[in-house]
């Protein structure tokens, strides 16, 4: 036993214990070798902590991706709180997945490989290096170093993902949430566990050659990873190259198949003709549309529209209007057909306000419409008008087309359903080659 | 030693995700090989033409006779004239217009100055608003009449000129290729199947003026027809 005025020993976190200088304080001395080994070893083990949430929020967002490999729809998981229901419908984690942002290569494999995947390979083998560190009897900052450094790839990745969410997508995931979050908090704590970590004894090379290996395994672990992905996945998919139907009559002769130039109209590259089925309120439309202008693909396709309003105030089909004021949106594209693309834009950008104008107030929408077009005034609500978009709903009878939107014919073969999603540039890139 | 507490964490790190995920691709696949056939074939209803509860065999034999027998889908605009109607309808008037009774929202009734054959504007109207208001109807029907003033051959003519006046319009003011092959006219003079004077109370283009069972039938009774003919 002795008394001491030293500073007393730094606790596993590292963390020097509070200094009473007015006071004498009996301590015991740890030996002066074992007192490096002991300090800021916790937080190697609290990274791990961090990389396992990563881990989790992966886990159930690649799961959901994979789900969706069968071609049917699934419920997503959408919480960050663990075990939560998984929800069906439009959420910020189904734009997400469906998104061309959430898998690679995905004109090479239906759906691509997903970027969740990824993901979870990078915090399995932070994890992994967490548990190592938290066991290793030298540890230095040399160590940890590394460890820092590993984090930073899903800090990086989740800033990325980020801002894409914000500027491109528009909503948020609350799945991708709880991985930015993790990312955050397993290189917060890296970089304190660093810090506090004791230092490599004077004139000790760098360990370039450690490193490298380390970096090596973790580049193994995520391969070893998409390696098994790509060797498992389902792909016998006969939907891809046989479609899902013909058109039987392409005569247009009431001009109701809307030009809807894409990309630069003066590249002299073929382009294959193809018709989408759209409803100008329907949401689902919107992603499809979105999903396409992002993937580029559009580009490689002369595109026309048919409208296909599913709103029973001009379409028989349906017995009740799913998407109210489309009929109206509709025939304000076929009133002035040099407008319709912008049109189009304009009803897919403002769609949750028109669609409740035209629940509400179909009149207020014919202005709305009149005043951002001053070229469809006097038109919409015209028996001619309706007459247009009459025509158009018969050359969908003469196809006897599945009353349904989005749909996409690529030359005369109706691309499946289920390839207009995760498989859309997987199938479309397929069809293409078939055209050419 | 050291190596092991490096590799193990790192194997597991591998061996966890790797099972997980091999397990959910293999279930994918399974599942997908279940659908395939399912989804190949698409659930959703096919577009196709109305057939609303009052299409009766014989409101569709009557539209069909119409449509076939007279010559109209040839698009000879020729129409069905009172001697044919006995042989098209096979139905006394009374029942030949009780089969258009389900059709009260579907009708509008063109009405005319005594002894003439020209649209006014409302009728103009009225005719357009009828056509606008297709749906999923094939056929669209003109059934003509006159009132029985003046000789037989004079109101088979009159009542032949309104069922084309409402023709010509529809052609000059949509300049539609189709019309000719959806449109069918059946006039019936003085002759038969005459309006009582209930039809007054269904949309008429004098809405609002004297009408009663003379005036009436000075008319032109059209309606899209809601069936697959």
């Amino acid at each position: 036993m002795q008394t001491s005025d030293f500073p007393t020993e730094p606790d596993a976190l590292g963390v020097d214990a509070p200094r009473d200088l007015g006071r004498t304080e009996t301590v015991t001395r740890m030996p002066e070798d074992r007192a490096p080994r002991r300090r800021g070893r916790a937080w190697p083990w609290l990274v791990f902590v961090a990389a396992l949430l990563g881990c989790y929020y992966a886990a159930i967002s690649t799961h959901s991706f994979i789900t969706w490999l069968d071609g049917q729809e699934h419920a997503i998981s959408c919480s960050v709180v663990p075990g939560a229901d998984a929800a069906t419908g439009a959420t910020g984690c189904r734009t997400a997945m469906l998104s061309t942002y959430s898998s690679l290569f995905r004109t090479s494999m239906w759906g691509g490989i997903p970027v969740s995947l990824a993901a979870l390979g990078v915090f399995a083998f932070i994890a992994g290096f967490g548990v190592y560190l938290g066991l290793k009897k030298d540890l230095t900052r040399r160590d940890t170093g590394f460890l820092l450094l590993a984090t930073l790839l899903p800090v990086g990745t989740s800033t990325a993902y980020a801002i894409i969410s914000a500027t491109k997508l528009g909503e948020f995931c609350t799945v991708c949430i709880g991985i930015y979050a993790s990312s955050g908090a397993a290189f917060i704590l890296a970089l304190v566990g660093h810090f506090r970590a004791p230092r490599a004894a004077e004139g000790t090379p760098v360990p370039w050659g450690r490193w490298f290996l380390w970096f090596f395994e973790g580049v193994v672990l995520v391969g070893a990873l998409i390696g098994i992905y790509v060797a498992v996945a389902p792909t016998d998919r006969p939907s891809v190259t046989k479609g899902c139907g013909e058109l039987v009559k392409v005569e247009d002769e009431a001009k109701i198949l809307l030009p809807m130039p894409t990309g630069d109209a003066r590249d002299p590259a073929p382009r294959t003709p193809a018709i989408a089925v759209l409803d100008p309120l329907c949401p689902a439309c919107r992603a499809f549309d979105r999903r396409l202008e992002a993937s580029e693909l559009d580009q490689r396709l002369s595109m026309q529209v048919l409208l296909f309003p599913l709103d029973s105030k001009c379409n028989w089909m349906v017995k009740s209007s799913l998407h109210p004021g489309a009929c109206v949106v509709s025939e304000a594209m076929l009133c002035a057909p040099a407008s319709a693309p912008r049109i189009l834009e304009y009803a897919f950008s403002e769609q949750q306000r028109l669609l409740e104008l035209g629940k509400t107030n179909e009149a207020a929408l014919k202005a709305d419409l009149e005043q951002h077009f001053p070229d469809v005034k006097g038109c919409v609500g015209s028996a001619a008008a309706k007459a247009r978009v009459n025509k158009s709903l018969r050359w969908a009878v003469a196809n006897a087309l599945p009353v349904m939107t989005p749909q996409l014919f690529v030359g005369q073969t109706r691309i499946c359903d289920e390839d207009t999603d995760l498989g859309l540039e997987y199938t479309l890139t397929k069809r293409l080659e078939a055209a050419h | 030693m050291n190596a092991l507490l490096h590799l193990a964490p790192m194997l597991l790190a591998l061996a966890v995700p790797g099972v997980m995920v091999s397990t959910w691709l293999g279930d994918a696949k399974e599942s997908l090989a279940a659908n395939v056939e399912a989804t190949m074939t698409t659930k959703a209803v096919t577009a196709s033409v109305a057939e609303e509860g009052y299409c009766t065999a014989e409101l569709k034999q009557i539209v069909r006779r119409v449509a076939g027998a007279c010559g109209l889908l040839g698009a000879q605009g020729r129409g069905c004239q009172p001697a044919d109607a006995s042989k098209v309808v096979s139905l006394s008037g009374e029942d030949f217009n009780k089969l258009f009774l389900p059709l009260q929202d579907r009708v509008r009734i063109i009405e005319y100055d005594m002894a003439k054959a020209e649209l006014d504007e409302g009728a103009k109207r009225a005719v357009e608003a009828a056509w606008g208001d297709r749906g999923g109807a094939s056929f669209f029907f003109v059934v003509s009449r006159a009132s029985p003033e003046g000789s037989v051959e004079k109101n088979r003519e009159l009542s032949e000129g309104r069922a084309k006046a409402v023709l010509a319009h529809l052609t000059e003011r949509f300049q539609d290729p189709d019309i000719e092959r959806q449109v069918g006219l059946l006039w019936l003079g003085e002759e038969f199947a005459q309006l009582q004077g209930n039809f007054c109370s269904w949309k008429r283009s004098r809405e609002g003026e004297k009408c009663d069972e003379k005036t009436i039938n000075r008319s032109a009774f059209i309606a899209w027809i809601d069936c697959a003919i």
